[in-house]
């Protein structure tokens, strides 16, 4: 077995799992966060995206083993108690999203972005989604999505809030 | 997955110990090709596998005297944020950016990357461009080769099971020769190339004639290739699109392309001839350009 002991949203967690367990099992199953989505399971899909130490990574493609003393975010780390994280508001409000498989993973992949450049083009975004597979959209409410959150996450009126304030 | 025993390593001389001891094991870098192999090949399972992907030292690019250095454990992200690199060798970011998605460059590695050996490896036609040699460690020392040498056969490197590939170093004779790299994939995100490129050369500014040519391609033969006859041709010839173009068509006779489910092979061909003259040009216009700022200075 294998030991590990790392913050996961916040709170040191710790688990002893095989050494073939990768981090998006750990995470489902001993930690009971399933935000995170298995997919294809070999890095294609980018449903089981997680942040490790501020970089966006395919959580199917990290053994647990490789977390120990790291940081992960999920999408369970995003929003509070009552309130949705500025980036999940904005997917909701621009109806990114239908059957939302690929939602946990998208909007990890959008804040990856988010926390390190405030301002993306738009192919800068596609460059950001573009290990995010989604079946359901065309993608381009998602990219509209990152727009107003870049916005709303640089403290100016998003438009869809403006025009909501008339 | 299969289960396996697993150790981490804490250095390169440690993981060396490691695969010593365990022969035959597995290294863990990036993981992305790695764990995507143990998952669809169930065979391939390996009694043990090392982890190198916290190991203290692979991981600097640097400028020494034997050239650029760079760590094995670099990843395709960082080489893309590398002032270094972006200064010196724009194509090898570029190459960087046209592998997988952000979340396999931020886990994935050039060594790992390199390694795997497939023959459309992205980072391997710029590198063998600017005669790149790769440092292997075993427990009886370092040894290191042409990274042309490296490359065996599809999926199949010079790597013995115990040795590891710990840097990969671009002479520093051509750190200043101009390079330029072109993949051609079904996407822009997350393809295969059905072929890449590199082209790097110097030109003569009196005379405006090519030397020192590489023309190298990938996805085109069981390993990346140099394209001999195409390189012969425009040696000591004039850098002029005619000239170019004709290396290109020449390239053709020095691959050996397959039919598969992306490409036929007279497809592939044709892009081989596109794709060599292309990068030829770019090479040739960075070339120029870098003479020019150094008329300017």
């Amino acid at each position: 077995m294998t030991d590990v002991t790392l913050k996961i949203n916040g709170e040191t967690r710790s688990a002893s799992v095989p050494p073939e367990t990768t981090l998006l099992k750990m995470l489902r199953e001993n930690f009971n966060l399933t935000g995170a989505k298995l997919g294809c399971d070999v890095g294609d899909c980018g449903a089981c995206t997680v942040i490790v130490d501020g970089m966006s990574v395919n959580s199917c493609l990290m053994l647990a083993g490789q977390l120990d003393g790291r940081e992960v975010l999920t999408i369970e780390g995003l929003a509070t108690h009552d309130r949705l994280h500025p980036i999940q508001k904005c997917y909701e409000d621009c109806g990114s999203l239908q059957c939302g498989f690929c939602g946990p993973g998208m909007i990890m992949s959008s804040k990856a972005l988010l926390d390190t450049n405030p301002n993306p083009s738009v192919a800068q975004i596609r460059d950001a989604l573009a290990g995010n597979l989604c079946r359901c959209t065309g993608y381009t409410k998602m990219i509209e999505a990152v727009q107003e959150s870049a916005k709303v996450l640089r403290g100016t009126p998003a438009r869809r809030a403006a025009k909501a304030n008339g | 997955m299969r289960a396996f025993e697993y150790f981490t390593a804490t250095d390169s001389r440690h993981a060396v110990a490691l695969l010593a001891e365990h022969a035959p094991a597995r290294v863990l870098a990036g993981g992305t090709d790695l764990l995507a192999d143990l998952k669809s090949s169930p065979s391939h399972a390996p009694k043990t596998v090392v982890d190198i992907s916290r190991a203290s030292d692979m991981r600097k690019i640097e400028l020494n005297e034997r050239g650029l250095c760079i760590g094995a454990l670099v990843t395709h992200t960082e080489i893309m944020d590398s002032k270094l690199i972006a200064g010196l060798f724009p194509a090898l970011i570029d190459a960087a950016h046209t592998i997988g998605a952000v979340q396999t460059r931020n886990l994935g590695t050039l060594a790992g990357n390199l390694v795997t050996a497939v023959p459309s490896v992205d980072s391997g036609p710029t590198l063998v461009a600017l005669d790149a040699q790769v440092v292997i460690a075993g427990v009886n020392g370092n040894r290191q080769i042409a990274l042309a040498e490296f490359f065996v056969g599809p999926r199949k490197t010079a790597l013995q099971p115990d040795e590891l590939l710990v840097e990969i170093v671009i002479p520093k004779e051509n750190l200043d020769k101009p390079a330029h790299f072109l993949k051609f994939g079904l996407r822009k995100g997350q393809a295969l190339a059905l072929v890449n490129a590199a082209s790097s050369l110097r030109i003569d500014a009196k005379k405006n004639t090519c030397r020192d040519v590489r023309i190298v391609l990938g996805a085109v033969a069981p390993t990346v290739v140099r394209a001999h006859s195409a390189e012969k041709f425009l040696e000591g010839r004039a850098a002029t699109p005619e000239n170019f173009a004709e290396a290109g068509r020449r390239a053709v006779d020095d691959v050996r392309p397959i039919s598969d489910m992306r490409a036929s092979a007279e497809y592939r061909k044709d892009l081989v001839a596109v794709l060599a003259k292309r990068t030829l040009e770019g090479a040739c216009a960075l070339a120029r350009a870098s003479k020019q700022k150094g008329v300017r200075k």
